[in-house]
């Protein structure tokens, strides 16, 4: 990692200001002023680094109005790594300036002791009740007084025994063929155990035994983005040590923000790290979002290609299909005749598992639609994945919304600073939600999960948010 | 800026839509041009008027106070046209954002200047209907922009340019006095063509606060094809075959072997290195005749010796045609971090001669200069790609711009197609308008902006 803001001039120069990021930024859609997009942001960067301007009150403002969402890197022409440029810039404001109080509180202490962490997450989950109120349809949790914390957020609250705490270090299965370390994250540790439970039964169904490492912390991604290297390269250390040491060739996560910070921030913010910078990278290398592990199992076939495959040798849908796709791969024995769905009930005795993820077991009749969270979609380019999986449920009717990949508006702690912001950015959202008409909105991140939850309580939309792992787990578990 | 004008100001439009901050204000010292003013520079204020009557209220002040007022949509014109002059008024339109009128039985719409262009176009393609201008920004670009810049784009080899399709505009003068130009008939000769002079003026005759467009019936198909040349005669002369012929394509667009090498190292695309020019066609219209105009349009290419034809069977085919052209930009922006679009433009026939002074100049000056082309209207992008940073090599860069310029006009070209004169080209001027040409220009202005509060120094320098 690039120690100093004047060492990316070479990337913010890239910018040609061409304005093309004024398309795809969340924060300008509802600010309209130049220097809220990726372009002014950009541009006031340079203006520090050729001494222009300082590191005033006014730049650290603008600088905290990025989500991070990493839409503009895609659509940009150049290519220009906006994201990286504003994390320098709130780097050297840390850096000159320091973290304000309540910040380096967490950071420092909170977040990066886990002993810390665990007791004031034990204390807050017992306590919770005093200054949080229920939300409405029992989802969720508002606060009572004012926390600096808007009145009208919608939190999750944290639950009542951590998820690690709930489990062995070591989730054995008969026979497996498969290990793999999981990487919790917070958010599903504290809040959303529901999500990390869902994670270990999907898994141990597909005969994957799991190890869970206690002394696993923080990812570091909500201290990075605020500009704490320092605290972030211990972290990053920290989580390093605990999972080379586990003999896994996949550390499996279920959280788009906590994979990409172990799969490519960790070797870059410790690039210049004489020990740590290639043990990062061999950790990065085995990083992978739960859709991933599960679609590339043995025996996972995709419904929709599956289908397109029936209709082309029932010679019903010949014509106008594309060519030279996968769709020309031989015919697996398990779908001829087109009895898979059929087939589907009678496949729920245990030895069938172990040929990996065969069709979920029972039918789960939903309507479904999918948010692409901004870190798993743009950062670790997982899009098909839990499409496909979502797809391959028997009885689940999937409904794409308009721009399933435009940024919720969560942006981790952005939605704590900027509420207002973060709560339109979030209204377009739960319009295309509800425009699809589906019942149920799954996607794969629990910022994004909490955020958009509280937006459909805000709209008092009946809509049911979950894990893409956790649609799976109700496939396997109806009926039983 | 003095507190009380901030004071008034912030009355018009209200506190919400007026920032003052440095940060803010530092942010409309650029555009998508090289140019960007100095720290000095900075406006006084930015102001996001909603409507007509309050830019007419904001300009009455304006030129009662002498401040100059620089209008602006989404900032992306390649001219220098609006950024900030010092205490000055950023005049931003992006408010006023709707679409008034969509009229199928007169082929007709009426919209507000801050409507993004691509936005518009989908709308209006909702209806079967079409506008073609295509200027590169349309995903952000506002159509109030487009049209006081007269912004142009691939498809104006066939459909023309963005003054093709206005009809007529509501406009308020430096006075703050508010008129309506031409009107929702496609005949109209009632007194000077003001429409016109008000298209292509880029902020110094008056702000455009109201657009009424023509539009015409969406063609029904289209299809893309692509041929390579060893030599870019070959291609130039294809081109001047297949409009000879009759055919005229939608867009024709050419890249030269700089782009080529680049794209394909970056893409990978199937495309010859050391072919020196490739020409990506698209034809549009009835479906029956489209396959009637690839064919001829492909013998034209054998005849003139393309070494490679290739033709979409499919929409995807036809995708990854158009891959090669859209992976141009990001292709050459490896090559090194700054990029400068120029867009002189020669008749057809001098295409090849001009691409032949770029390489001279190139050579002579020692920069690298890409050639990516409109080359049915005889729009080159010449594109520098260089280092600003590096100022020895900037002013290198700066001495082959002016040449550029220079021999442009000699081959009966023009300075600028599409982007125009703006702050950039201003000295250039009289290269093309002549001094008398020019003075008459002034006059005009002087008529409009007495006190030329309206983008001063756009057009006419200093």
């Amino acid at each position: 990692m690039k120690q100093t803001l004047a060492s990316w001039e070479k990337e913010v120069i890239r910018c040609i200001r061409c304005g093309a990021c004024q398309s795809v930024c969340p924060v300008f859609k509802e600010l309209q002023a130049e220097a809220s997009v990726a372009r002014g942001r950009v541009m006031l960067i340079r203006a520090v680094i050729n001494k222009d301007s300082d590191l005033t009150d006014g730049f650290r403002e603008k600088m905290s109005l990025c989500l991070m969402c990493k839409a503009c890197v895609a659509n940009c022409p150049s290519g220009v790594k906006v994201d990286k440029v504003v994390e320098a810039a709130r780097a050297e404001i840390v850096r000159k300036q320091g973290l304000p109080f309540l910040k380096r509180l967490i950071f420092r202490f909170v977040l990066k002791n886990r002993w810390v962490f665990n007791f004031a997450m034990r204390m807050g989950s017992a306590f919770q009740g005093l200054v949080f109120r229920k939300g409405p349809h029992g989802q969720g949790m508002l606060p009572r007084m004012p926390l600096g914390l808007d009145r009208r957020r919608l939190l999750a609250p944290l639950a009542p025994q951590s998820f690690r705490s709930q489990y062995p270090e070591v989730v054995k299965v008969e026979d497996a063929k498969k290990r793999v370390a999981f990487f919790t994250g917070c958010m599903i540790n504290y809040i959303y155990t529901d999500t990390g439970r869902a994670v270990v039964n999907v898994l141990k169904r597909n005969g994957i035994e799991v190890v869970i490492p206690a002394l696993q912390n923080c990812c570091g991604a909500p201290v990075r983005i605020n500009g704490d290297y320092e605290s972030a390269r211990d972290m990053a250390r920290a989580n390093i040590n605990v999972f080379l040491r586990e003999q896994v060739d996949t550390v499996v996560v279920a959280c788009g923000t906590c994979g990409l910070t172990l799969k490519e921030e960790y070797a870059e913010l410790l690039a210049d790290d004489p020990v740590y910078a290639e043990k990062a990278k061999k950790l990065g290398a085995k990083v992978q979002d739960i859709t991933e592990v599960l679609v590339s199992l043995d025996g996972f076939r995709d419904k929709i290609q599956d289908e397109f495959q029936d209709k082309l040798l029932d010679g019903t849908q010949g014509k106008g299909l594309p060519f030279n796709t996968e769709l020309s791969r031989p015919k697996s024995p398990a779908s001829i005749g087109g009895g898979r769905q059929r087939a589907v009930k009678s496949s729920m005795d245990s030895t069938n598992i172990q040929r990996g993820l065969n069709p979920p077991l029972n039918e789960v009749s939903f309507k479904v639609t999918y948010h692409d969270p901004c870190h798993l979609v743009r950062g670790l380019k997982v899009k098909e994945q839990p499409r496909q999986i979502i797809r391959s449920i028997p009885g689940v009717e999937f409904v794409e919304m308009a721009k399933p990949d435009t940024c919720c508006g969560s942006g981790g702690s952005f939605s704590l600073y900027h509420y207002n912001i973060s709560a339109k950015i979030n209204d377009h959202k739960i319009e295309d939600i509800k425009q699809t008409g589906a019942e149920v909105l799954v996607t794969g991140c629990s910022a994004c999960r909490m955020h958009i939850a509280d937006g459909l309580s805000r709209q008092h939309a009946g809509v049911k948010v979950m894990h893409t792992v956790q649609l799976l787990e109700m496939a396997y578990e109806v009926d039983r | 800026m003095k507190q009380e004008i901030i004071q008034r100001l912030t009355e018009i439009v209200g506190q919400d839509n007026v920032y003052t901050s440095l940060e803010d204000l530092y942010c409309y010292s650029y555009d998508a041009s090289f140019v960007k003013s100095n720290k000095k520079d900075l406006a006084g204020i930015a102001v996001y008027p909603g409507n007509a009557e309050e830019t007419a209220k904001i300009l009455k002040l304006a030129n009662e106070e002498k401040i100059p007022v620089i209008p602006r949509g989404a900032g992306t014109n390649v001219s220098g046209g609006t950024i900030s002059v010092g205490d000055s008024i950023i005049l931003v339109l992006k408010r006023m954002n709707k679409i008034l009128e969509l009229d199928r039985k007169n082929l007709i719409a009426v919209v507000e200047p801050g409507v993004v262009t691509g936005y518009l176009q989908s709308e209006v393609e909702r209806l079967g209907l079409f506008y073609p201008p295509d200027p590169a920004s349309l995903a952000v670009s506002t159509i109030g922009g487009n049209v006081a810049e007269c912004a142009g784009g691939p498809r104006g080899v066939k459909y023309g340019v963005t003054r093709d399709y206005v009809l007529g505009l509501e406009v308020v003068l430096a006075s703050g006095e508010v008129i309506n130009t031409g009107g929702k008939t496609i005949k109209n000769v009632t007194g000077y063509d003001m429409t016109k002079l008000f298209t292509g003026s880029e902020g110094t005759l008056g702000v455009i606060t109201k657009i009424i467009l023509k539009l015409i019936p969406k063609p029904e198909a289209k299809n893309t094809m692509l041929a390579v040349f060893s030599e870019l005669e070959q291609a130039s002369e294809a081109v001047s075959e297949i409009i000879a012929k009759g055919v005229v394509p939608a867009t024709l667009e050419l890249l030269d072997n700089i782009y080529i090498r680049n794209i394909e190292e970056y893409a990978k695309v199937g495309l010859p290195t050391d072919a020196e020019a490739v020409l990506l066609i698209e034809v549009d219209g009835d479906r029956q005749i489209l396959a009637k105009q690839i064919d001829k349009i492909e013998e034209i290419c054998k005849q003139s010796g393309a070494i490679q034809i290739r033709i979409a069977q499919t929409p995807a085919e036809a995708e990854e045609l158009w891959r090669a052209r859209r992976s141009a930009f990001p292709a050459v922006s490896r090559v090194r971090p700054t990029i400068i679009g120029e867009d002189v433009t020669v008749p057809r026939s001098n295409i090849p001669a001009m691409v032949k002074q770029i390489r001279a100049i190139a050579a002579k000056y020692k920069v690298i200069i890409a050639v990516l082309g409109h080359a049915g209207d005889g729009n080159l992008h010449a594109t520098i790609l260089t280092d600003e940073t590096d100022r020895e090599e900037w002013s290198r860069v700066e001495k082959a711009i002016d040449e550029l310029f220079i021999a442009a006009v000699k081959l009966d070209g023009t300075l600028s197609g599409e982007h125009g004169i703006g702050r950039v080209k201003s000295k250039f001027i009289t290269l093309q308008t002549g001094e008398a040409g020019l003075e008459i220009q002034r006059r005009i202005k002087q008529v409009l902006d007495p006190n030329n509060i309206l983008n001063p120094g756009v057009m006419f320098g200093k």
